[in-house]
């Protein structure tokens, strides 16, 4: 992992709240900071505590315990810290959750009654969320100029970084070769990088041969089907940004009660 | 019928309920997870002025149903989709024969659909054919998460479910409603997997798979799924009053469905009493598809799509005949009850007389 803090007495706040960052609600793929998901952070000493709060009670426990690992894991990357405690509050499930998550079982184990273990559900929300995120790095490219034979085409070594970037700052910008490298173009780094990010973490595109963009299924795209893959990308958006508006109506009313109960 | 730009549209609520969550009638705390998650639901999506107390949401009754649906001519018709929860409920949390007392008392505005559970084996299939002999079901409602004894849900591929779907096609039971949409407390989330409707729709091709709640969080995979099964159909409930709260997401989800389904495949359904039809109709048909997604999937929400979605499509499935409806309502005993007639009365257009 990159930007590693440097050792020291106690981790910062920020420090915290960058790793935090890198946690993403599996569902929605947006992160857990940016959804207001954390409460509370508590450092004292290498300890740190972290509260969460997710938007219903009955987000499914798959899930709830995908970020609260997550964010177990995340923390204690950091040098200075010694050890994570994670609380997620009001949830139907919190105790097993807290519980399991802090003594580091395993979900199987925190969860006797529930069907094998989470690893199936993160693959399958990691997949829509490379696909998601797919369709971002595609517009990029046919933005930039680029149709759809040279994208189908386009392999992991294709795509360069300026090295005279610093290490501390990401590239703006990202080369792009395309027929059989005659020529470059420059595109904005970010959606790409987002994409890679996903990519390699599901160990999809790996290796500077590999097929830089695929079907939802995981193969590479005929230059026919480019247009219904490609929308189908859009359809993957459609569908967590729908679940999100379902659960940011359920988090106001919950807070919405939480403040009348504060009231009485 | 709604008035929409001097035109009406023929409302047929494909997804009604009439449920009874009293807690004299809960008897596992499942039942009251249910029903309060369910509140949640209402109020997240409800107008602030419209919405109801727990208390007349855990029993509001025949009347005041028949008043919600068609007291203003909301909808026109009305599809009863029981959901049993034996497990949760003493008597159900709304069965078919609970919803057979409404829908036979007014049989011009109701469709009474029935159910099976493929974990009842012989049993299940003799009582699918009672509800056959008894109410001539043209269709049932399937909840693929429900509890039963130590089991968590079913699938629709599996053999079991075959064999249902096959006594099913044998009656002539054409149209299959599943539940597969958002999470309902406490039951679980893998269970409302759209991806069984795949296999199931394929093998039945003579049944209409309506995935109700287009799969909400599955948007993708249903879409999918329909695209390449023309007998798969996307009931909007939960979807619907998106158009109330979110505008934008409506626009969006609704050009994502129009674009891979078309427009003969979408139903409208309020999930009464989740939410009214009373205010969602007129919600759903003023909705506009914003230019950009107009642009973008090159779709139209306009009146020809709207009569489709809000009546038409399930009319076809259910083989309604919206005009003979339209001719029997002016004066069926519920306009007279809520003075209608008129509004039934101008079906033809007036003779000129300026």
């Amino acid at each position: 992992m990159s930007g590693q803090m440097p050792d020291g007495p106690a981790p910062t706040r920020a420090a915290v709240r960058d790793r935090l960052d890198r946690v993403t609600d599996p569902e929605l793929d947006r992160s857990i900071v940016e959804l207001d998901y954390v409460d509370r952070i508590e450092i004292d000493g290498g300890r740190v505590g972290v509260d969460l709060t997710l938007p219903t009670a009955w987000c499914s426990p798959a899930f709830a315990w995908m970020m609260a690992v997550d964010a177990r894991d995340e923390v204690e990357s950091l040098p200075a810290v010694e050890n994570a405690h994670i609380t997620l509050r009001e949830h139907m499930h919190e105790a097993e959750i807290n519980r399991g998550v802090n003594e580091r079982l395993s979900f199987a184990e925190a969860f006797p009654d529930a069907d094998g273990d989470v690893d199936a559900v993160r693959a399958e929300l990691d997949d829509k969320a490379r696909v998601a995120r797919q369709y971002d790095a595609v517009e990029t490219l046919l933005n930039a100029g680029l149709d759809a034979e040279a994208i189908v085409e386009l392999r992991r070594r294709d795509l360069e970084t300026d090295d005279s970037e610093s290490d501390d700052e990401p590239a703006e910008t990202i080369a792009v070769y395309v027929r059989d490298r005659s020529f470059a173009v420059s595109v904005p780094a970010a959606p790409i990088e987002r994409y890679l990010e996903k990519a390699r973490e599901i160990d999809l595109v790996s290796n500077p041969d590999d097929t830089l963009f695929r079907t939802p299924e995981g193969e590479p795209i005929d230059v026919e089907s480019f247009d219904l893959v490609h929308q189908r990308g859009r359809l993957a958006q459609v569908n967590m940004s729908s679940q999100g508006g379902i659960c940011d109506g359920l988090r106001e009313v919950r807070e919405g009660r939480l403040e009348e109960a504060a009231d009485d | 019928m709604y008035q929409h730009n001097g035109e009406e549209i023929f409302v047929i609520d494909g997804h009604v309920h009439l449920w009874d969550a009293t807690e004299e009638n809960i008897k596992h705390e499942g039942g009251e997870e249910f029903i309060q998650c369910f509140y949640d639901y209402h109020t997240t999506f409800t107008p602030e002025d419209r919405q109801w107390d727990m208390d007349e949401y855990r029993e509001y009754g025949a009347d005041r149903m028949v008043e919600d649906l068609f007291g203003n001519a909301a909808a026109d018709m009305a599809v009863f989709q029981p959901t049993y929860l034996t497990d949760f409920y003493e008597d159900g949390f709304n069965t078919a024969e609970q919803n057979a007392e409404l829908a036979e008392k007014h049989p011009e505005r109701f469709v009474l659909n029935g159910t099976f559970d493929p974990r009842d084996g012989e049993e299940g299939l003799e009582y699918l054919e009672e509800l056959h002999e008894r109410y001539d079901i043209p269709g049932v409602k399937l909840y693929t998460a429900e509890w039963r004894g130590d089991s968590k849900g079913w699938r629709l591929d599996d053999e079991d479910a075959f064999e249902f779907l096959e006594k099913c096609s044998e009656l002539g039971i054409e149209n299959i409603h599943a539940h597969k949409g958002p999470t309902i407390r406490p039951l679980n989330r893998d269970a409302f997997d759209v991806a069984d409707v795949d296999d199931a729709a394929s093998s039945f091709p003579d049944l209409n798979f309506v995935v109700e709640h287009v799969g909400l969080p599955r948007l993708d995979d249903f879409c999918w799924i329909a695209a390449q099964e023309n007998n798969v159909y996307g009931g909007l409930a939960v979807a619907a009053p998106f158009a109330q709260n979110r505008p934008g997401k409506f626009s969006e989800i609704m050009s994502e469905l129009l674009w891979w389904l078309g427009e003969d495949r979408v139903i409208f359904g309020s999930d009464y009493a989740l939410w009214n039809p009373d205010w969602l109709v007129e919600e759903v048909i003023e909705a506009e598809l914003t230019q950009e997604h107009r642009m973008e999937y090159g779709v139209e929400w306009d009146l020809e799509t709207k009569k489709k979605v809000m009546g038409e499509n399930i009319a076809e499935l259910y083989d309604i005949d919206i005009e003979a409806k339209r001719r029997a309502f002016r004066d069926d005993e519920i306009s007279q009850q809520f003075d209608l007639e008129d509004h039934y009365a101008g079906e033809e257009p007036a003779p000129a007389d300026d």
